[in-house]
């Protein structure tokens, strides 16, 4: 009896390593299809108080811009969508799953909303059509202005859903726009909507930065006869002056922890990056050169900071040790490298190239290799800054007609989108931390 | 690859040259005396400062005040400004030809206190153009002091690309808009 | 309580031989001498048999002994399957020598979206047969395109009212979009690099007409696979085993690896799942095992 128990032991692991053995092996190293089929139906009411078409669709709109823009999905033709469409469907059981098989959509987003007294609620389901199960679901309440809003913290909730990490469709995009005839500090959604000045300044106000921990803002402005820091409160509208050393106080970066704003001073008759506190008093010079040093910006660890500098020449990049003050060259392609910025993923630096006077795009790794160029053709691009995820860069373009408006595409230089709206005369985009 | 470096630093090699001649600390140097014949021979010792200071003195009567409003006005009127190569902030001989007249203005117009601009054209970035033009007016004021103008008289702003005086998107206009302005301040 | 272990032990060791100690000391060595060396840089380890990639279309039958030719080449069309008769020697010979050349065709990120219906439908994509349901009348038809060309509230209302007289009807173009996403999904396929190539694979033997298994399977499951470059993050793989019946149904599968990332692992899911049953039916009963990574869609740098 033993030894035909152990002789049966024997006898299954034979079978089952044959059985391995036999399994034919298979390599896919790629998917089939390259972006994620999704169904996304209008949004049903709810049948609680009125039926506003409006808000769906303003909802709709604003959803799909962001996921367009994400890459990751093949929107199905709505003209194709079956009877389950029309369904509120808010449970799996509710939803007939093989309609949207049919169609090919692998992931379905389905909601439904209801208004009433100026409030509006927003219930939302992202589902796997395939496995029939819910990826996500949120219900989102609010007043009816905050429907744009709610598309896109949905957005952000859908990237997380798919990816792991969230997406930064719900932040806010800081930038300089003369459309009142004067260089002033605006605000607007990630889509280039609900746009708000900032300051009045009737002077000039520059490059923009966002505070990664408050909901504050650091600018350069000529309001007071010099270029001056700025630190704007974006809720109270407080500002005040942070530095105001005579000559240069520009290119205010904060660091990736919200201490220290790396910043170009001239106060000693020549441009060099220095650290100062968010009281505006000096903690360390990083660089002493006769050239010129600017655009600092700091690397997601904040150890480093890669900076432009003149001092072989040409405007090029540089990256300085904050701790050693050693400074090593990024960029030796082309004869203008400037406005440098550090994916906050740190895997690679985002700056523009001017070459026969027009600014292109480029993204380089820190260790110098893997150069490649985001943008083409005509109209210079410049001033790129990345989302808080590093998904996106958002940048300016100057046509040479003089038109300049603010675009955003993703971090491989695909998708490229205007938001600016026409005629604004928007530039010097920066792009806020998730608040 | 070769090649390119040694072009390179030939290139650097004048730039060098050119900046060592035209580096404004010593102004005595070339400066073609538009106002006086005897420019070769003054070119040892005697700067070309003290020989203008005598035109323009001489020029008015010996009433103190009418003298001093006289150069005010001249001041004003008169201080011109100066324009730069592509990226470049060291000045080029019509530059310092016109630096030397106006020195001459404001050293008659002592108590006029003028604000030198730095500006750039629209190529370029704006931050590195902000120091760029910073440099352009720090360049035209130390000339301004080696020239005998009151370093009290002297100051300086950038305003980088940020006030064209030609808005066109041309050689012209850039060669115009790249250029040290003077604001005179009461 | 060691007293009585010791004591064993003792016994124990009086029973071997004087020089057991050493050759079992020897012996462990030496077995241990075998992973070793195994692991060592002396035998490079072909790690994963990487079967050579390249695409197949999926109208091709599935064969035992595929011949040699290209998996991606067209079908061999009614004129040429009189033709295989008179030159089925010679044929085979003189291509070996000019296919090997041509690397197979990776299957490089293909921009081709397949959208399930495209606006302007396609009027009778080839009639290929590749689900056996037979075709509906071709009086349908027109109905649709109509339907498509409408604005979709138009559509929409149509929908409503349709739905409401008949549900039959609503089957009806449930099939029909059915069909339509499968003759799409056709209409993607690859094409072959060389013109009138035979169909089989690339290190053919046999002297059928046809595909693999294996690489027919790879292609299906492939073509089932939806994962966008931006969901990914780093090189995740996974390992799959999938059992298939004859009749090229998936009795089971199981996750022999996962990658971690859970995106990519429930694209996974989905791929598998949406290849449950495939078009063909197989030779036998199969076992796959199967490696899924992006080698081929992430950019290097």
């Amino acid at each position: 009896m033993k030894y035909f128990k152990a002789n049966l032991f024997i006898i299954l692991i034979l079978l089952f390593l044959g059985s391995t053995a036999f399994a034919a092996r298979i390599e896919i190293s790629a998917p089939g299809e390259q972006t994620i089929p999704l169904a996304m139906p209008r949004l049903v009411s709810m049948g609680v108080g009125s039926v506003q078409p409006a808000v769906a669709a303003e909802f709709q709109q604003v959803l799909q811009g962001d996921l367009e823009l994400s890459g990751l999905f093949d929107l199905v033709n709505p003209a194709s969508f079956l009877s389950d469409a029309q369904k509120l469907g808010l449970r799996r059981t509710d939803i007939d799953f093989q309609q949207w098989r049919i169609l090919g959509a692998e992931t379905l987003i389905k909601g439904g909303y209801s208004v009433s007294s100026g409030q509006v609620t927003v219930e939302l389901r992202l589902f796997d059509v395939i496995t029939q199960r819910l990826l996500t679901g949120r219900r989102y309440t609010g007043k009816l202005a905050d429907i744009r809003k709610i598309a896109h913290t949905f957005a952000d909730q859908i990237l997380l859903s798919l990816t792991g990490e969230k997406g930064p469709f719900a932040t806010k995009i800081a930038y300089i726009s003369k459309r009142t005839g004067h260089k002033e500090l605006y605000l607007m959604d990630v889509d280039g909507h609900q746009s708000k000045q900032m300051t009045n300044h009737r002077s000039i106000v520059l490059n923009p930065d966002f505070s990664p921990m408050r909901k504050e803002l650091i600018f350069t402005s000529y309001s007071k006869d010099n270029p001056d820091l700025y630190r704007k409160e974006v809720y109270t509208g407080r500002e005040s002056r942070l530095s105001l050393k005579q000559g240069l106080n520009i290119g205010g970066r904060y660091s990736p922890d919200g201490r220290e704003i790396a910043i170009t001073l001239s106060k000693d008759k020549n441009s060099e990056i220095y650290l100062i506190g968010t009281d505006g008093t000096i903690h360390k010079r990083l660089t002493n050169h006769y050239s010129i040093d600017v655009d600092p910006s700091w690397s997601p660890k904040g150890n480093k900071i890669a900076f432009v500098s003149d001092r072989r020449g040409n405007p090029n990049v540089f990256i300085v040790d904050i701790r050693t003050l050693e400074v090593s060259r990024l960029t030796y392609e082309g004869k203008y490298n400037v406005t440098p910025a550090w994916s906050p993923k740190g895997d690679k630096i985002a700056f523009s190239r001017m070459v026969d006077g027009v600014f292109n795009i480029f993204t380089i790794r820190e260790d110098g290799t893997d150069e490649r160029q985001l943008t083409f053709g005509s109209g210079s691009k410049e001033h790129p800054r990345w989302s808080p995820d590093g998904r996106f860069l958002i940048y300016s373009v100057d046509q040479s007609g003089g038109d300049k408006s603010i675009w955003v595409m993703r971090a491989d230089g695909t998708g490229a989108k205007r938001i600016s709206a026409p005629r604004s005369n928007d530039s010097h985009p920066a792009w806020s931390g998730r608040w | 690859m070769t090649k390119s470096t040694i072009t390179r630093l030939v290139v650097m090699l004048f730039a060098l040259t050119l900046l060592a001649s035209g580096c404004a600390k010593k102004p005595v140097a070339e400066e073609p005396a538009m106002m006086e014949a005897p420019a070769v021979e003054m070119q040892q010792e005697a700067p070309a400062v003290v020989v203008e200071e005598s035109v323009t003195e001489m020029a008015p009567a010996y009433d103190a005040a009418a003298v001093a409003k006289a150069a005010e006005l001249a001041a004003a009127k008169g201080l011109e400004m100066i324009h730069f190569d592509f990226d470049q902030y060291t000045l080029t001989e019509a530059a310092k030809a016109t630096l030397v007249s106006n020195a001459g203005l404001l050293r008659a117009a002592p108590k006029v206190n003028v604000l030198i601009e730095g500006h750039c054209d629209e190529r370029g970035s704006d931050e590195y153009n902000l120091a760029l033009g910073e440099k352009r007016a720090l360049a035209t004021k130390n000339y301004l002091v080696s020239l005998g103008v009151s370093v009290g008289q002297l100051n300086v702003i950038s305003y980088g690309e940020e006030m064209p005086i030609d808005p066109a998107h041309n050689v012209d206009a850039w060669a115009k808009n790249r250029r040290a302005a003077f604001k005179v301040k009461r | 309580m060691e007293s009585p272990r010791k004591q064993r032990w003792q016994q124990l060791q009086s029973v071997f031989e004087p020089g057991f100690k050493k050759m079992l000391l020897i012996s462990v060595l030496l077995h241990l001498l075998v992973p070793i060396l195994y692991y060592s840089p002396f035998f490079p380890k072909r790690a994963i048999e990487k079967p050579p990639v390249y695409r197949v279309n999926l109208v091709n039958k599935i064969v035992k002994n595929p011949q040699a030719g290209r998996p991606e080449a067209a079908p061999v069309k009614k004129k040429a399957v009189v033709k295989p008769q008179p030159k089925p020697q010679p044929k085979p010979e003189p291509k070996p020598v000019v296919i090997p050349k041509p690397i197979p065709p990776k299957p490089k990120p293909e921009p081709v979206k397949p959208k399930p219906k495209p606006p302007a439908p396609k009027p009778e994509p080839k009639p290929e047969p590749i689900k056996v349901k037979p075709q509906p009348k071709p009086e349908p038809k027109p109905a649709v395109s109509q339907a498509q060309e409408n604005s979709l509230q138009q559509r929409l209302e149509q929908m409503r009212a349709a739905q409401e007289r008949k549900a039959s009807e609503q089957a009806r173009k449930d099939k029909i979009a059915a069909l339509k996403a499968a003759a799409l999904a056709e209409s993607n396929k690859i094409t072959s690099p060389i013109t009138d190539a035979p169909v089989g694979v690339l290190d053919g033997k046999g002297d059928e007409a046809g595909v693999s298994a294996v690489a027919y399977v790879q292609e299906f499951i492939q073509q089932q696979w939806s994962f966008a470059k931006y969901q990914a993050a780093g090189n995740p793989e996974a390992e799959v085993k999938m059992f298939y019946s004859a009749e090229g149904t998936l009795l089971h599968y199981k996750f022999e690896k996962k990658s971690g990332n859970n995106a990519f692992d429930e694209s996974l899911t989905r791929a598998i799942v949406k290849s449950k049953q495939l078009d063909q039916t197989l030779p036998e009963a199969m076992e796959f095992h199967i490696f899924f990574n992006l080698k081929d869609m992430m950019d290097k740098p």
